[in-house]
């Protein structure tokens, strides 16, 4: 792993917004050596706390991580409270929210409990393979171990470092070499109820030539008082292989805190199209990156979210360059209400040898109520010549010109903002190129839109 | 009582007052011109018929239909039978021409309108403006050209069919083609649904291709001059700067 030369104090900021970039923990370690490390740097850590100075601060402070994990500590890992009933049931909001449609296989995690998975049996017999990631452990040791934390940090915060000693469960999906699945596959985190810690695990490999879908859901029924899903995802796209990754996070109203790690590392001839909806969730902190590790690799990088009421949601998007030559297309949308905080770091990163890259980045922000706050930084990060990286974006506030517009052609004011906003989010809403998963992200828009309605209706008067 | 009546209108934006009393009638059925140089305060006009709210009606009154709508949203003025189409339209990214003209039309009615209804109208409406029928499918005048901002602008009126119509310098940036069509669909419009129109110019050459029975001459937030298409006439011939002259002292 590359060291960054690093001080104690003010620049300990910056070493959190870098890349991963390099070689994660895994290097030949067994799962129970890492959960040893990781402990021990659980114990040694501290909450984390991200700062851009005079941007926004992303504080866990709130966090009252203490009571939650003696909650989930109380039991063996994976199992039922004593004297609970057991955790075998879909929560409801998993019922309630995925779209009924053809899928390949489902995973669903509640708490720290795999309660659901099913496959595809066509799928099974061609190798395909749906699990919990201890199931994984235990019955693919082989085919696990090697890709097993393989980009993915132990170290850099108390939250990862109790992801990787404490994680339960966990997602396992292996889709082998030139097999194609036309429908999606559906991996879901789900919490039920407030007291929760959830450590989220998931590991996906996409053989050589091989075609999927994924989408993951991260749902939360709507409760009071705090739960947290720290989360890791890892996926390695072989020669190749073509994947369609989309997330769709709505943490309900409950006070949830969710602090994750997602890696994506795109071989060669490689592609991935990764489209993440954050639609909610009380403080959500994302590390998202998509890594072009061999020549040759492309991928598309979208990412929308809506935040309103008090949330907090810091993201940071990686656009990392390994090698050359390579394609990376970044394009985020988010808009703001309420007095929400959101936070938009897009790092593009082209490593020394990444030659013949070109990408680009933008990000477009809306707010939508005067208290509302959106921050976008880009940046830049380039070791090679031979490359083409920019980026761009706007901030806006809701168009004037285009409610009046719309207004005397009988639409009234609540409506006349939805489309605006629907307009803004739906070039990215149709990439999903997934009917089913579009209308959902709509209308959970059109939901926060609804609820949002009183406060567009302040900020037009405001002005 | 005329369907639309303005009496004694004046109106200020930004501490300006534009509009110094103006008096107009517009029933269904009628088609004005309302004609003037840069500044005589037209667009203000447009506006504040539809209710923009950056100005402000400071004295006099708007009745459509019998009722005063001074006070009354945008939106309820549209779907009391007015309609505006811009000088320059707004574009609203994300949503289809026929998507967007669905809501319109929905947002008038109880129901909402058949899919096979809509079918036909905007099949109708597609052949009076001479469109591709693939333009239905673009988002809103985004990327447009002014003509095809222009053909949109009536294509909606045509499929909303308001009672009047409020055509606020349709014409200008438009080459003679685009200018024939959109001319073409109002005079259509109006033989066919009975719409009343005020268009508002400050060029002739939009009225050669259709014919207007009022024609309404308006300088520095007055009307001063009123009288039927002979008055688009003398006006080719003489130019503002001589009415200008000839009613100087009363402006």
């Amino acid at each position: 792993m590359s060291e960054v030369a690093v001080k104690p104090g003010r620049h300990r900021e910056a070493t959190l917004y870098h890349a991963l970039a390099g070689a994660g923990a895994g290097d030949g370690r067994t799962l129970a050596q890492l959960r040893e490390v990781a402990l021990a740097h659980y114990y040694t850590s501290e909450l984390p706390v991200w700062r851009r100075s005079g941007f926004w601060t992303t504080t866990l402070q709130a966090l009252d991580l203490d009571t939650l994990e003696d909650q989930s500590e109380s039991t063996e890992p994976g199992a039922p409270a004593p004297g609970a009933p057991a955790l075998t049931e879909v929560p409801d909001v998993v019922t309630r929210t995925l779209p009924d449609r053809p899928r390949a296989g489902r995973l669903v995690q509640s708490g720290g409990t795999v309660v659901h998975v099913d496959l595809d049996p066509l799928l099974k017999e061609r190798g395909v393979i749906l699990c919990s990631l201890q199931d994984a452990f235990r019955e693919h040791p082989d085919l696990v171990a090697p890709w097993y934390s393989k980009r993915l940090t132990i170290d850099r915060h108390k939250l990862e470092a109790a992801n990787a000693a404490f994680w339960t469960g966990g997602a396992f999906l292996h889709v082998p070499d030139g097999v194609v699945v036309e429908d999606p596959f559906e991996i879901v985190y789900a919490i039920d109820g407030p007291g929760v810690a959830q450590y989220g695990r998931t590991l996906v490999l996409g053989g050589e030539a091989s075609e999927f879908r994924l989408t993951e859901y991260d749902l939360a029924e709507d409760f009071e008082g705090q739960a947290l899903h720290a989360g890791a995802f890892e996926m390695y796209l072989s020669d190749g292989a073509r994947c369609r990754l989309s997330q769709l996070q709505d943490w309900g109203s409950g006070e949830v805190f969710d602090v994750s790690t997602r890696f994506v590392g795109v071989g060669r001839d490689a592609y991935c199209h990764w489209l993440p909806a954050l639609l909610g969730g009380h403080l959500v902190r994302q590390h998202l990156e998509l890594a072009i590790s061999e020549p040759g690799g492309d991928m598309a990088f979208r990412g929308l979210f809506f935040t309103e009421e008090h949330e907090h949601l810091d993201v940071f998007a990686v656009d990392l360059h390994e090698t050359g030559p390579s394609g990376g297309d970044v394009h985020w949308r988010g808009a703001a209400s309420g007095d929400s905080r959101a936070s938009f770091e897009g790092l593009i990163q082209i490593d020394p040898g990444a030659q013949q890259t070109h990408t680009y980045l933008q990000i477009h922000s809306m707010m939508l109520s005067p208290k509302a706050r959106v921050d976008a930084i880009p940046s830049v990060l380039v070791s090679a010549d031979d490359v083409s990286a920019s980026h761009g974006g706007t901030v806006g506030e809701l168009d004037e010109a285009a409610i009046f517009y719309m207004q005397t052609r009988g639409l009234d004011r609540p409506a006349a903002v939805r489309v605006i906003v629907e307009g803004f989010f739906e070039p990215l809403i149709a990439e999903l190129k997934d009917e089913p998963l579009e209308a959902l992200v709509r209308e959970k828009v059109a939901d926060k839109l609804a609820a949002a309605r009183e406060d567009i209706e302040a900020y037009a008067t405001s002005r | 009582m005329a369907d639309l009546e303005i009496r004694d209108l004046h109106v200020r934006t930004e501490d300006r007052e534009i509009l110094r009393g103006v008096d107009l009638d517009i029933n269904r059925g009628e088609i004005h011109a309302l004609m003037g140089p840069n500044g005589s305060g037209k667009s203000t006009l447009a506006n504040t018929l539809l209710g923009h709210p950056s100005y402000e009606v400071t004295e006099g009154s708007i009745t459509f239909k019998g009722e005063s709508i001074v006070d009354a949203e945008p939106h309820e003025r549209a779907k009391a039978g007015l309609f505006l189409a811009f000088q320059y339209p707004v574009s609203i990214p994300g949503v289809s021409v026929a998507n967007f003209l669905r809501m319109a039309i929905n947002a008038k009615r109880e129901e909402p309108i058949g899919v096979k209804e809509f079918r036909t109208q905007l099949q109708h409406a597609i052949e009076l403006l001479d469109v591709d029928k693939s333009f239905t499918s673009r988002h809103l005048n985004d990327g447009f050209s002014g003509g095809e901002k222009k053909r949109a602008e009536i294509l909606q009126m045509a499929m909303l069919a308001p009672d009047v119509a409020i055509l606020d310098e349709t014409d200008s940036g438009l080459d003679i083609d685009a200018l024939r069509t959109v001319a073409e669909g109002v005079q259509r419009l109006h033989d066919e649904q009975g719409l009343g129109a005020l268009i508002i110019t400050h060029y002739q050459r939009i009225l050669h291709y259709v014919q207007p029975q009022f024609v309404h001459i308006l300088m520095d937030g007055r009307i001063v001059l009123e009288g039927g298409v002979e008055l688009v006439e003398r006006l080719e011939r003489e130019g503002y700067d001589r009415i200008r002259q000839e009613f100087g002292a009363s402006v």
